[in-house]
């Protein structure tokens, strides 16, 4: 292991799958992926279904193996027994062992994690604690509630005090409270150092937990920042509602609005500030009303929204 | 040593909270009890007739068991995902799937076990005295079980569960019927026929090998020399199928 060498760095990742009895069908879900995850940082794939996000985990967890490029954890390859005992993992949709109590499944992940005796009995009880379990930790989890199942999940995961999270979906089909529970969880080992890498679709996690975002679409990587950069990157704009005056009549005014919406008498433009304000004036000189005039506040939705727009290449593209 | 042992017993604990184990392991303990009922149309062989019935149901039930634990082994744990859980853990899939099939195995044996006690326990019932080929068709019946679930294992880590049970049960059948095709083949005037029938015979697990029921039914003696050689086949041939499982276990994708 390199003592220097990031928790992840990935340098052209692609994958293409083979589909079909023959395995004459080929589905490209990664493409060239470049990404870099620095100790302590917390990391979030943004995409839609099918951008590729949870196959980039799985080539990171030896699930799946890439078609070119490379990917290292911790300066190793992810395949390596030495890169695994530092990483966690919770797949989508975790599946532990339904038979098992919670208990013993943590009982079970923590020995393959190379944990035995007296430390893994104590282990076992800590993070039983820490995802709030020990009251259903003789139950068996074929009883348990999504909720419940997500972070016995997770406790597995850090059953082994790992330096590296990944986590595929961790939110997802979780009510509310469910939710609230698992971003405090991450958030929690955030705060004790670890580096966290998810992927999600849901951008108020994003916004709650990540210090990065890298946003693929369709097997590509469209962005990559931290979170300010990404929301700071554009020029500021102004959102104007106006009634009175056609969207012909700005056109013809030479103003070139980003967006622009008729609903009913009243436009929607979106504008610089600079034109925000001429345009303010010339509605008022031709008798139109100014309803609204306010700074627009970027948000993730907004940036995911306009990179899904600019790649026009289908989700999951066939190239055969 | 210590995470083979955790996934075996894993394995092992699997099976017992299965419902389906516990009903077939009842089953087969009422099935030999019917060998009671049998006795008292029989005249006087209540030996052959208690070995015939005792050790037919015995091999009967636990291949079907085999059969099902080893077909759904590695494709249930990869439908239900559960093995994203711990092939990311720092376990070598190797290990893993060995793991998993001492677990299967273990289950077999304690079942293998309680049913042959209930076999000699309605033996010494019926004060009928055992025979050490009784011992030996036990056995190698093991030897005959790990063979099989060596099969479903190799179907089970490339194709689904149902399909893994049918053509487990296919080569349980033809294994056993491996000499007649090579003898109906070679009688054939087709040189086709004839290498074809040989191919599938080498190539066939020749389970009557592995079968000592007819010798412990008449208290015929076995040469050790021979049943030695009947176990170093099941368990080579069992090897070589752990080996094509653990190739196609490795390089397989979990999408």
């Amino acid at each position: 292991m390199t003592s220097t060498a990031p928790p992840i760095e990935v340098r052209g990742l692609s994958k293409t799958y083979r589909l079909g009895f023959w395995m004459s069908r080929k589905v490209q879900a990664l493409k060239s992926l470049d990404l870099t995850v620095n100790a302590g940082e917390v990391c979030g794939l943004l995409g839609p279904n099918g951008a590729g996000k949870s196959t980039t985990l799985k080539v990171l967890m030896g699930l799946v193996k890439a078609s070119s490029g490379e990917a290292r954890l911790f300066g190793m390859p992810p395949t390596f027994k030495e890169t695994r005992r530092q990483i966690g993992f919770v797949p989508e949709n975790p599946a532990p062992y339904e038979y098992l109590t919670g208990k013993e499944f943590l009982t079970l992940a923590g020995r393959l994690a190379g944990l035995s005796g007296m430390s893994l009995d104590q282990r076992v009880g800590e993070v039983l604690h820490l995802v709030a379990m020990e009251r259903a930790a003789g139950l068996q989890i074929r009883r348990y509630s999504k909720g419940m199942i997500q972070r016995i999940a997770l406790a597995q995961a850090i059953i082994h005090k790992p330096k590296l999270l990944i986590l595929d979906e961790p939110t997802s089909g979780l009510d509310p409270v469910g939710r609230r529970q698992m971003r405090d969880l991450i958030l929690a080992e955030r705060e004790q150092g670890t580096t966290v890498l998810f992927c999600t679709h849901i951008i108020p996690d994003v916004e709650t937990l990540c210090d990065r975002v890298a946003v693929l679409v369709a097997g590509k990587q469209v962005r990559q920042g931290s979170v300010k950069e990404l929301l700071t990157s554009d020029a500021p704009l102004f959102e104007t509602v106006l009634e009175g005056v056609p969207l012909s009549q700005v056109h013809a005014w030479g103003y070139q609005p980003k967006y622009s919406k008729e609903i009913g008498e009243r436009l929607i433009l979106r504008t610089s500030d600079q034109d925000a304000q001429s345009l303010a004036r010339k509605v008022l000189g031709l008798s139109g009303r100014i309803i609204q005039l306010q700074p627009v506040r970027f948000s993730l939705e907004d940036l995911f929204l306009e990179a899904l727009t600019e790649v026009k290449d289908t989700v999951g593209t066939e190239i055969t | 040593m210590r995470i083979f042992a955790a996934l075996a017993l894993n394995g092992f604990r699997e099976a017992r909270r299965n419902r389906v184990t516990l009903v077939v392991g009842m089953f087969a303990l009422a099935l030999l009890g019917c060998a009671t009922l049998v006795t008292v149309i029989t005249v006087y062989t209540f030996y052959r007739v208690l070995t015939d019935v005792g050790l037919g149901v015995m091999s009967l039930m636990l291949v079907l068991l085999a059969i099902f634990l080893s077909s759904g082994l590695l494709s249930r744990e990869i439908e239900r995902r559960t093995v994203f859980l711990i092939v990311t853990k720092p376990v070598s899939r190797s290990l893993f799937l060995v793991g998993r099939l001492a677990g299967n195995m273990l289950t077999l044996t304690v079942l293998l076990r309680g049913m042959a006690g209930v076999f000699f326990l309605e033996m010494l019932m019926y004060r009928v005295s055992f025979s050490s080929s009784q011992l030996v068709a036990i056995g190698v019946l093991w030897f005959e079980l790990l063979l099989l679930s060596s099969f479903g294992f190799v179907m089970s880590s490339f194709s689904s569960q149902t399909v893994s049970a049918v053509v487990t049960t296919g080569i349980y059948f033809a294994g056993h019927l491996a000499n007649d095709i090579y003898a109906i083949s070679s009688r054939s005037k087709s040189t086709v026929i004839q290498v074809v029938g040989k191919v599938t015979y080498y190539l066939l697990p020749n389970l009557s090998r592995l079968n000592y029921r007819p010798q412990a039914s008449y208290a015929l003696s076995v040469a050790p020399g021979e049943v030695l050689s009947s176990i170093a086949y099941g368990t080579t041939y069992a090897a070589a199928l752990v080996a094509l499982a653990i190739i196609l276990f490795k390089r397989r994708d979990f999408k």
